[in-house]
């Protein structure tokens, strides 16, 4: 893999601590500097550009904005990556099922709950410079390590399938075969990695992400009566009536939409391998609050799109991707069911990207092999082959004939939500840890927040569990 | 001694980190500034000089933050949340059974 594994200097384990102390300052620089690697000076590059950027932001306006534009990226990424398939779909439901009324501000409260965790991951991320598995391997050792891995690769190798149904529904639509649209979707996961630089992925990935807007033309197509909208958002009214049961899936799911436990990894290895520092926190919290703004418009885009089936009185109870796009089309056009369409392909296509990262990210960490997308393949083929062999094997289950895929997709945002709350307590057990963070532990408000988050989700799952388990509690 | 050999695609030149591995310059590290345009990655002390000092690779292989002693209210904590994520798999998966027998 690279030549740091047999330099007996790098066997001996030191104890790390929190440090802004440049490289070249450092004690161990003299050694450092025969030991740099293609990751380092890819880093350093990135680095410098910021560099330049912070030292115009004093003198010149544009250079704040410069700035911006290179420090966003992950907490875009991973928002508009959540935006995925399966949360599409679990919007689209709110909206064909129950129109304009609660689930509207719903959404936004959840993705004010996705921004309060992944503020964290960009503090742990920016601080330490270590991925999230590492830390928990670090601090909490193999046992909990794996038991927070079992968690996450189940949940994303779950959703990853999700994310090629729906390719394949989206490009369905318009009479692609599932061969290609699934084949072609893993080649386009392929080919963002093959440039062997972060930066040049990240803009990929985020060009690609922009086209979730697409779900914003589909729904002023499908004309939104925006007086209840505005009443929707001040008053959480009309409350969803009907099956309770259905209900609280519907609500499991939508939250499962915005906060699941591969976010708190991409993220935060994601700030890693950018080369942030804790002087780039803002910035990384600008970042992650402009995700998590655009991803609720264009969740509350997706929910308006599917209210004409809502107001026709069309049972879209199971429907899937296409089955959505192909009822809207006598309702909002050619042009919305296709935009509609062609934005459930989107957001298969970018969450497959981001997830099968996540998986590869979590699997470099854990067994310490190269996990940058700096890195070229031969240095770090490991790492590459599990991002393309867990996109490989999620996208073949979906061609299998008669796999139940809609088993999948039902449960898993689901899964997400009840794997969530051992994640966000390793999280706030890290991000409170002062040997780990130093200044930038959590404070106050952040731990109450976060701790908010956690028991909303535990109640959320308890009450999933009741349902199913006595289903007559809830009138089911 | 590790050669780097760095394609930078975006400006068409490639760079050879020619200083990997030399020695003479270890008595002499000082930073540089990070915000001249004039700064080249081709020397080491540059790349140093931009990264933090646990932000190479190579120091981040040898130093970990190590294991945190986990108070009783913590194992009993995680404990808790385990038992919870087998629970409700378990459930998740009565009610995916219920499904898959309800659409047969």
């Amino acid at each position: 893999m690279d030549g740091l594994d047999k330099n007996p200097n790098m066997r001996n384990s030191q104890t790390a601590h929190p440090t802004t102390e440049s490289a070249v300052e450092s004690a161990a620089a003299p050694e450092l500097i025969g030991l740099l690697t293609h990751e380092d000076v890819d880093r350093a590059r990135d680095r410098w550009e910021v560099a330049q950027a912070r030292g115009k932001g004093r003198s010149k306006s544009f250079g704040g904005l410069r700035l911006l534009w290179l420090l966003v990226g992950p907490g875009v990424l991973v928002f508009l990556g959540e935006n995925d398939a399966p949360s599409m779909l679990s919007y689209s439901a709110d909206g064909s099922r129950y129109g304009i009324g609660f689930f509207i501000p719903f959404v936004v409260l959840t993705f004010l709950m996705g921004f309060i965790v992944q503020e964290m991951t960009v503090r742990l991320g920016a601080v330490t410079h270590r991925g999230h598995a590492e830390l928990i391997f670090d601090r909490f050792g193999r046992f909990w390590g794996f038991f927070a891995m079992g968690d996450l690769i189940l949940g994303n190798f779950l959703t990853l399938v999700t994310e090629f149904i729906g390719v394949r529904a989206g490009l369905g639509f318009f009479g692609i075969r599932p061969a290609i649209a699934v084949g072609g979707a893993l080649v386009i996961v392929a080919g963002a990695i093959t440039t062997g630089r972060y930066w040049t992925w990240e803009r990929i990935t985020l060009s690609l992400a922009i086209f979730n807007g697409l779900f914003i033309p589909a729904a002023i197509l499908a004309r939104p009566d925006w007086h209840a909208v505005g009443h929707a958002m001040l008053t959480w009214m009309p409350l969803p009536t009907g099956g309770r049961y259905q209900i609280l899936l519907l609500i499991l799911a939508t939250i499962g939409a915005t906060v699941t436990p591969w976010m708190l990894f991409f993220q935060q290895s994601a700030v890693v391998d950018k080369g942030m520092q804790p002087r780039d926190i803002n910035a990384g919290r600008f970042d992650t609050f402009l995700g998590a703004l655009l991803a609720s418009v264009f969740a509350i885009a997706a929910i308006l799109a599917t209210v004409p089936l809502f107001h026709h009185g069309i049972n879209a109870a199971d429907f899937q991707a296409a089955q959505f796009a192909e009822a809207l089309e006598p309702l909002i056009g050619h042009a919305g069911a296709a935009l509609f369409a062609l934005g459930i392909f989107e957001a298969g296509i970018v969450a497959a990207i981001a997830i099968s990262t996540s998986s590869a990210y979590a699997f470099g960490e854990v067994f310490q092999t190269g996990h940058s997308l700096n890195r070229p393949f031969r240095e770090a083929w490991p790492f590459y082959l599990t991002l393309l062999g867990s996109a490989s094997a999620a996208a073949a289950l979906v061609l299998i004939p008669k796999f139940p895929l809609e088993f999948v997709v039902l449960t898993v945002n689901v899964i997400a939500v009840l794997a969530m709350p051992p994640a966000l307590a390793f999280l706030l057990l890290l991000v409170n840890d002062r040997e780990v963070m130093g200044q930038h532990v959590n404070g106050f408000w952040t731990n109450l927040a976060g701790i908010t988050v956690t028991v909303l989700l535990i109640c959320a799952g308890l009450g999933f569990g009741i349902a199913t388990v006595f289903p007559k509690w809830l009138g089911g | 001694v590790l050669r780097l050999k760095v394609a930078w695609y975006g400006r068409g030149w490639n760079l050879t980190s020619r200083y990997a591995g030399v020695r003479e310059s270890q008595q002499a590290l000082g930073a540089m500034d990070v915000h001249s345009e004039q700064l080249t990655l081709q020397d080491p002390r540059a790349v140093l000089s931009l990264l933090e000092a646990d932000q190479v690779v190579a120091a981040k292989r040898r130093t970990h933050f190590g294991r945190k002693n986990l108070s009783v209210g913590t194992r009993v904590l995680l404990w808790c949340l385990r038992v919870y994520v087998v629970a409700m798999f378990v459930i998740v998966a009565i009610s995916v059974v219920q499904a898959i027998r309800s659409a047969h």
